[in-house]
C-alpha cells in the first residue's frame, strides 16, 4: 500500500518537475509581457524531438551512451534558440488587445506543430532503452529509476537558481520591477526591448529544457506540445498568474493529482484538473501565489 | 432633499479617502464641489453614484437607501454621471450612442428581434437630445472621431438623455478650452431645464465656472468637508481660499446670467417636466 | 445596393453548386454551412459583445454528438428534432457555464471557456462506454423534413437534399443573427464591448447581456454541430479539443470578426484553402499558421476589412487602450 504510494508520488513529482519547467517559462513570459505564450508547449516539443536527435547523433558520433543527459540538455539548451524568432515576431503585436497576442503565439503553434512533423515525421520518436540506463534505486519496496531522481533534482535546482537569480540579481530586480510596473521600470532607464527579448528567451529554454528531459521516460509525439499547453495552463492557474512560486506549488499539485487519478480511477485524469482549473478561476483567480492584481 | 450622504468613510486600507461626508442636495440645486487632487472627490462622487461601496455610512436617494447597489440599478433609479476621462463608445455614431441610453430608459435592451433603425421613438428621442448639445451634426460620425470638446460633451449628453433625476457631472469642462467652457456650461444649463433635470451635482476646478453656476459650493480636503454654502460665503472664507483656490485676490465675483436663476425672474427648473 | 446584389449571387451560386456535378465541392459545401452557423454565434460573441471564447467547440460537439446520441442510440432520427435537441442542450449548458463564465473579462474569460472545453473533451475520450471514447459514435441518416430517405444512398442524399437543408438551415440562421445583431439588443452588446463601464452607468446590466449572447452563441454553434453530424456520418471527441476552438476564432479573424459576414467569408475561405492546401502537402497548419500570422499582424480586420477599406483597422479594439 505505501510502496504503491510512494510510486504514484514519485511519478508524479517526475512530471512535476517537468511542467514547473514548462510552467516556468509561460509564468516569466507572462509575469514580464503580459503575453500568455500558447506556444510554449511547441518549444517542449521541439526540446523533446530534438533530445531524441541529438542523443541518437553524439551518441553515434562516439559520445559514451551514459552521457546521453548530456545530450539531451545540450538539445534543450540550443534548441532556445527559437525563441528570440518568435519573440521578434510577437514583436509586432506587443502594442496590441491581447486577444490579437494570444491569437499570434496559436498561430506559432500551428506553424511548429507541421515544422515538427516535416523535420521528424509523426511517428514517435524515442531513445529507446537509455531511460534506465542509470539503473534503478529500491527503497520502501518501491522500485525508482534513477533517472526520475535526476531530473527531478534538475528541476529543484533550477526552481532555487531561479529564485536566487530573480532575488539576487540585477536582472532579476529588472524583472520583478518590470513585472510590477513596466511603466515605471521605463522610465527609469530600462531597455524594454532587451528584457522582452531576454525574458522570452529564457522562458523558451525553460520550456526546450523539460521537453528534451522528459523524452527518455516517453516518446516524442506530435500531440505532445499541444497536449501539455494545456497542462501548464492548469498549472499557472492554480499557482497563479506570473508568480514563479506558483508555478512550482501548481506543477506539484497538477503532477501529483493527475498521478494520483491515473492509478485510481483513470477517467477522472485530466478531469480532475480542469474541475480544479475551474474551481481555482471562480473562487480564487489569483491561485494560490498570483497577486491580486494579476 | 433629493439626495442625501450621511457620514460616509472610505478607507483603502491605511489609507482614508472620505472621513465623514455628509451633505445634502435640494431639487434644483446646482452644487459643485471643489477641492485640490486627492482631496476625496472622485471617490465621493463614485459612492454616491454606486461604483464604490463605502467602508461607512449611508446614501439616500429619494428616502431610499441606494449604498453601494451599483451603477445600473442606480441608472433605473434616475440618477446618470458623466466621467472625468471621457467615456464614450468608440465605434458607435453620436446617434447611437444615445440610442443606447434612451433604450435603457425606455427598457428595450432584450428586445432580440425588433428592428433598431425602425424604433422611431427611439431615433427621435435620441436626436432630441443630440440637438440639445448641438450634435445633431455629427450623428453618423463614430464617436472616436469627435474632437475632444465634442466627446466630452457627449458623455454628458448620454447621461441627460437617461432622462435622470439627479445628475452628477465629473468635471464636465475639463479638456475643454476656456473660450468654450461657457458654452458648454449654457448647453449643460439649458438641456437640463428642457429634460426636467432636478439637481445637478459636478466636481470642477474651474472656479470661474464654480461660481458662475452654483447655488451652493462644497468644499472638500482630505476626505473631509471643509465648508459648505453659497458662492459668496465660499469665496470669503478664507480657510477655502487658501487650501483650495490658492490664490488670494478679493476681486467681486463675476456671476455669469445663470439661466437657473433666471436674472430677474425667479425661474427654477420645473421638476419632470421636458 | 451593392451589397444585396453580391447576396443574392452568392444565393444563387450555393443553390447551383450540385448541379454542377462536382460531388466531393458540393459535399464540401457542407462542412461550410455547419461551420458558417457556428461562426455566426462565434462573431455574436466576439466581435458585437467583444468576448474571446477558447472553448466554443464545446459547444459543436455538444450538437455533434446530440445527433449521434438521437440518431444512433434513441432512434430518433428527425432532423428536425436533432437541431431542437442540440439547440436546447447547448442552451442548458450553456447556462451555468456562461453564468460563471461572463462574470470575468478577457484572459479570465477565455481561460475558463478554455478549461470547461477541455473539461468536456476529457468526459467524451474517457467516459468510453457512454460516448464511444476515441473511436467517437456514429450518426445515422436523418429524415428531412419527415420524409424518409434512408433508402437514399449517402452521395445522393449528401449532395441533394441534405445540401439543400443544411443551405436553408444556414439561411435561416443568418436571417435571424441578422435581426439580433440590428435591434437594441445588439446595439447593448456593441456599447458593453467598447466600455463596459459607461454602459454599466447607462443602466445595461454588462452580465445579463453577456450571458445572453452567449446563451444564443452557443446554441448556434451547437446547431452548426448538428449539422455537421450526418456530414461525416461520425462523430469523434477531436472536434471539442482546444485547437478547434482556436480554429473558430482564426476562421472569424480571417474573414473580419468586425463585418455580420465576415465570419461566413472566413468558414468558406478557410474550408476550400484548406481543403486545397492538403491535395497538394499535408502541411496545412504550416500554411495556415502563417496566413494568421500575417492576419494579426497586418490585417487584423479580415478578409471583408479588405474589401471594405477597413483592413488594417477592423473597428474592434485593435489597440491596447480599451476601456475596461
Amino acid at each position: 500500500m505505501l510502496a504503491h504510494a510512494i510510486n504514484v508520488l514519485q511519478s508524479g513529482v517526475f512530471h512535476a518537475a517537468i511542467l514547473f519547467l514548462v510552467a516556468a517559462g509561460l509564468q516569466l513570459v507572462f509575469g514580464v509581457q503580459r503575453i500568455f505564450n500558447l506556444a510554449c508547449g511547441s518549444f517542449y516539443a521541439l526540446g523533446a524531438y530534438a533530445g531524441v536527435s541529438a542523443v541518437s547523433l553524439l551518441t553515434g558520433a562516439g559520445l559514451p551512451q551514459h552521457l546521453f543527459i548530456l545530450a539531451l540538455l545540450l538539445a534543450g539548451a540550443c534548441l532556445g534558440a527559437v525563441g528570440p524568432l518568435v519573440e521578434r515576431l510577437l514583436r509586432f503585436v506587443y502594442d496590441r488587445d491581447e486577444t490579437f497576442q494570444l491569437l499570434l503565439t496559436f498561430a506559432v503553434v500551428l506553424m511548429m506543430e507541421d515544422i515538427t512533423r516535416i523535420l521528424w515525421g509523426t511517428s514517435p520518436r524515442s531513445t529507446g532503452g537509455l531511460y534506465l540506463l542509470y539503473g534503478q534505486v529500491r527503497a520502501l519496496g518501491v522500485t525508482v529509476p534513477v533517472y526520475n531522481l535526476i531530473v527531478i533534482a534538475a528541476g529543484l535546482a533550477i526552481a532555487l537558481g531561479m529564485g536566487y537569480m530573480l532575488a539576487r540579481t540585477q536582472f532579476g530586480r529588472i524583472i520583478r520591477a518590470t513585472a510590477e510596473n513596466r511603466e515605471m521600470s521605463e522610465a527609469l532607464g530600462v531597455n524594454m526591448r532587451a528584457v522582452y527579448v531576454k525574458v522570452f528567451t529564457l522562458g523558451t529554454v525553460l520550456g526546450t529544457l523539460g521537453g528534451a528531459l522528459v523524452i527518455p521516460a516517453t516518446a516524442a509525439m506530435s500531440e505532445m506540445g499541444i497536449d501539455l499547453i494545456v497542462e501548464a495552463f492548469a498549472v499557472v492557474v492554480i499557482g497563479g498568474l506570473g508568480s514563479m512560486r506558483g508555478a512550482l506549488a501548481g506543477a506539484l499539485v497538477v503532477g501529483v493529482l493527475r498521478a494520483v487519478a491515473i492509478s485510481t480511477w483513470p477517467e477522472l485524469e485530466m478531469l480532475l484538473i480542469y474541475l480544479i482549473v475551474i474551481a481555482v478561476l471562480v473562487f480564487r483567480p489569483r491561485g494560490l501565489f498570483g497577486s491580486a492584481a494579476a | 432633499m433629493i439626495l442625501q450622504a450621511r457620514d460616509l468613510r472610505k478607507y483603502y486600507g491605511e489609507f482614508c479617502a472620505l472621513d465623514g461626508v455628509s451633505l445634502g442636495v435640494n431639487a434644483g440645486e446646482f452644487v459643485s464641489v471643489i477641492g485640490p487632487n486627492g482631496a476625496g472627490k472622485s471617490t465621493l462622487i463614485n459612492v454616491l453614484t454606486g461604483i464604490l461601496a463605502p467602508s461607512a455610512g449611508r446614501v439616500l436617494f429619494r428616502e431610499r437607501d441606494i449604498t453601494g447597489i451599483g451603477p445600473v440599478r442606480l441608472a433605473r433609479l434616475g440618477m446618470a454621471r458623466s466621467f472625468q476621462l471621457v467615456s464614450v463608445f468608440p465605434e458607435l455614431t453620436v446617434l447611437e450612442v444615445l440610442k443606447v441610453a434612451v433604450i435603457s430608459r425606455l427598457g428595450r435592451g432584450m428586445r432580440l428581434f425588433a428592428s433598431l433603425a425602425r424604433d422611431r421613438r427611439v431615433t427621435r428621442e435620441a436626436l432630441e437630445v443630440a440637438e440639445l448639445f448641438l450634435l445633431a451634426e455629427h450623428r453618423n460620425t463614430p464617436a472616436r472621431q469627435l474632437p475632444q470638446g465634442d466627446k466630452k460633451l457627449l458623455d454628458v449628453a448620454s447621461a441627460f438623455a437617461l432622462h435622470p433625476q439627479i445628475i452628477l457631472l465629473d468635471e464636465p469642462t475639463s479638456g475643454v478650452s476656456t473660450r468654450d467652457k461657457n458654452t458648454v456650461m449654457q448647453i449643460l444649463v439649458s438641456a437640463s431645464r428642457r429634460i426636467g433635470i432636478q439637481a445637478i451635482i459636478q466636481v470642477e476646478h474651474d472656479m470661474d465656472i464654480v461660481f458662475g453656476y452654483s447655488d451652493r459650493i462644497i468644499a472638500l480636503h482630505q476626505g473631509r468637508i471643509l465648508a459648505e454654502g453659497a458662492p459668496e460665503a465660499i469665496r470669503a472664507n478664507e480657510d477655502v481660499v487658501d487650501m483650495v483656490i490658492g490664490r488670494k485676490d478679493r476681486a467681486p465675483i463675476k456671476r455669469n446670467p445663470s439661466p437657473r436663476r433666471g436674472e430677474g425672474e425667479g425661474e427654477r427648473v420645473a421638476p419632470g417636466t421636458c | 445596393m451593392r451589397a444585396r446584389v453580391a447576396l443574392a449571387a452568392f444565393a444563387l451560386a450555393v443553390l447551383a453548386v450540385p448541379l454542377l456535378g462536382r460531388e466531393y465541392y458540393t459535399i464540401l459545401m457542407l462542412s461550410f454551412f455547419a461551420y458558417g452557423v457556428a461562426l455566426l454565434g462565434v462573431n455574436l460573441l466576439l466581435g458585437y459583445t467583444g468576448l474571446l471564447s477558447f472553448g466554443h467547440a464545446l459547444f459543436i460537439g455538444l450538437g455533434a454528438y446530440a445527433a449521434a446520441f438521437l440518431t444512433g442510440k434513441f432512434g430518433v432520427l428527425h432532423m428536425e428534432a436533432i437541431l431542437l435537441a442540440a439547440a436546447g442542450g447547448a442552451v442548458l449548458v450553456a447556462a451555468p457555464v456562461g453564468a460563471l463564465c461572463v462574470r470575468y473579462v478577457k484572459i479570465y474569460f477565455g481561460m475558463l471557456t478554455l478549461a470547461f472545453g477541455m473539461l468536456f473533451y476529457s468526459f467524451l475520450l474517457k467516459f468510453y462506454h457512454l460516448t464511444g471514447g476515441d473511436e467517437g459514435m456514429r450518426v445515422l441518416q436523418p429524415f428531412l423534413l419527415g420524409f424518409d430517405l434512408s433508402q437514399t444512398p449517402k452521395v445522393k442524399f449528401l449532395t441533394g437534399p441534405y445540401y439543400y437543408y443544411s443551405a436553408a438551415v444556414l439561411f435561416v440562421a443568418t436571417f435571424a443573427m441578422w435581426r439580433i445583431v440590428a435591434s437594441p439588443f445588439g446595439l447593448c452588446l456593441r456599447s458593453i464591448r467598447e466600455n463596459p463601464v459607461k454602459a454599466e452607468s447607462l443602466g445595461i446590466g454588462v452580465a445579463r447581456y453577456r450571458w445572453w449572447a452567449f446563451l444564443i452563441s452557443a446554441a448556434y454553434a451547437a446547431v452548426g454541430g448538428a449539422l455537421l453530424g450526418p456530414t461525416v456520418g461520425q462523430v469523434d471527441p477531436g472536434l471539442t479539443y482546444w485547437t478547434q476552438s482556436g480554429n473558430l476564432v482564426f476562421m472569424t479573424l480571417l474573414g473580419g470578426f468586425a463585418n455580420f459576414f465576415g465570419p461566413l467569408l472566413g468558414a468558406f475561405v478557410f474550408i476550400y484553402l484548406q481543403d486545397a492546401v492538403m491535395s497538394v502537402v499535408p502541411y496545412w497548419r504550416l500554411i495556415f499558421g502563417a496566413i494568421l500570422a500575417a492576419l494579426v499582424i497586418f490585417v487584423p480586420g479580415g478578409l471583408m476589412g479588405l474589401v471594405t477599406g477597413r483592413g488594417a483597422r477592423p473597428g474592434i479594439k485593435a489597440g491596447r487602450e480599451r476601456a475596461q
